[in-house]
């Protein structure tokens, strides 16, 4: 009993801390150039380790451990083909420009393949067909 | 009621998390990176100064509070002192500032308006600016802490990140209400790198990724009584940041004095630790709902 009850909790904490429903804000949007501009760590693929640890030190508190993202916090969940479908270079606009609208700050601090590097992490996090 | 409050407060800290601590190196100019909303960065820096013939030695340590409101605005709070050896340890003062970046968006030359209030005496030596002619550095503490001066302080930051260079420039106006001593002006300007542009794949605390260099001026500009670099403190600094680790910061930088009315050398030494979603934790001790 005892154990059922504790799977239900966890279950409960796991499920308010994803956001399955995200709904992307439509105002926030890239210009073509950057939406076309490609990741030049494309053919770098080791590259998304680094990717990893620095979305543990910078996303993870707002987009959850595995990028699911948080309902309470209305942050992206990188699983979703909503997310998915943007361009290396959208993203990369999201994350050096932030969304102070939706409290997402400017990550332009980090030097550019860093960011890049986050790119290709979060392509990593793409749900399997 | 006090320690009501300083339980809330460590219960905030205690159930934060911690955020990633690569912070600008400079210790005079500012960015136009804001902290990060609901983030709480705490540090504690020295500025010491080594004196030419007639000046005072002294050492000025500073706490500085700074709380990210939004992705736009960020507030500090500073308590700061001064200690002379032969002379006094004394409490200099407080300030409060407030920095607010109007574009959202980055930008080729990111602005963001700055203002504070000071209340403090004229044995402040932590040189967060210089402005005027610099700081009296040859009269005893017992003299200038009965001055005190009510101060609002502004600042126009210009900030550009090119490429991974950091490049940014402070104009400073401030007005002290105490005194009819004009308007005083003062300026900063710095460029920073990261050592490392890609991060490695592996946790390290050496490697060069953690590690941010540069170099900043800075100094006063007279006033509205008489403008110009005539009897104004000037100093250059190399800086240097270490991410000691996810959270914390360590800076370090040596000033060099070029003219008469600075200190031959100034040293500042400052470590900050950053609390992550301390205004989130905050507002749910209070019963926010989410």
């Amino acid at each position: 009993m005892t154990f059922w009850a504790g799977l239900v909790c966890l279950a409960s904490v796991v499920a308010a801390a994803q956001n399955p429903g995200y709904q992307p804000d439509t105002s926030w949007r890239a210009s073509e150039v950057a939406t076309a501009r490609q990741n030049p760590l494309a053919s770098r693929p080791e590259a998304a380790a680094g990717g990893r640890k620095l979305f543990a030190k910078n996303c993870a508190e707002c987009h959850g451990k595995n990028g699911s993202g948080m309902e309470k916090k209305h942050s992206a969940n990188f699983h979703l083909p909503v997310v998915q479908e943007q361009s290396d270079g959208t993203l990369f606009w999201k994350i050096t420009n932030g969304n102070a609208n939706r409290g997402m700050p400017s990550f332009s601090k980090l030097p550019e393949l860093q960011r890049w590097q986050l790119v290709l992490y979060i392509r990593q996090l793409r749900e399997p067909e | 009621m006090f320690k009501a409050c300083f339980l809330l407060l460590a219960s905030a800290f205690l159930l934060s998390g911690t955020a990633f601590g690569q912070e600008s190196p400079f210790f005079v100019t500012y960015t136009h990176h804001m902290e990060e909303p609901g983030n709480l960065e705490i540090e504690t820096s020295t500025t010491s100064g080594i004196p030419r013939s007639g000046q005072r030695s002294y050492t000025a340590p500073y706490m500085e509070m700074e709380y990210g409101v939004t992705a736009q605005w960020t507030s500090e709070f500073y308590l700061e002192g001064q200690s002379s050896p032969g002379d006094s340890s004394v409490f200099t003062g407080w300030r409060f500032e407030n920095r607010y970046k109007p574009l959202s968006r980055e930008h080729w030359i990111n602005p963001v308006l700055y203002l504070e209030y000071e209340s403090v005496n004229e044995a402040s030596r932590i040189q967060k600016e210089v402005e005027g002619g610099g700081p009296d550095l040859t009269s005893r503490n017992a003299l200038l802490t009965p001055e005190h001066a009510h101060e609002v302080e502004t600042k126009l930051i210009l900030s550009s990140d090119y490429h991974d260079w950091n490049i940014s420039e402070n104009f400073i106006a401030t007005k002290n209400f105490s005194e009819s001593e004009g308007v005083e002006f003062g300026y900063s300007f710095g460029v920073a790198r990261p050592l490392a542009r890609l991060a490695s794949c592996a946790e390290c605390r050496f490697c060069r990724e953690n590690f941010i260099a540069g170099i900043e001026m800075y100094g006063g500009l007279g006033s509205t009584l008489g403008f110009g670099v005539h009897d104004t403190a000037h100093y250059v600094a190399p800086v240097i940041s270490w991410a000691v680790s996810d959270n914390s910061t360590l800076r370090f930088s040596p000033s060099w004095g070029l003219t008469h009315e600075s200190n031959p050398v100034l040293i500042r030494f400052g470590y900050s630790y950053e609390f992550q979603g301390v205004g989130t934790r905050i507002s749910k001790l209070f019963g926010r709902k989410p």
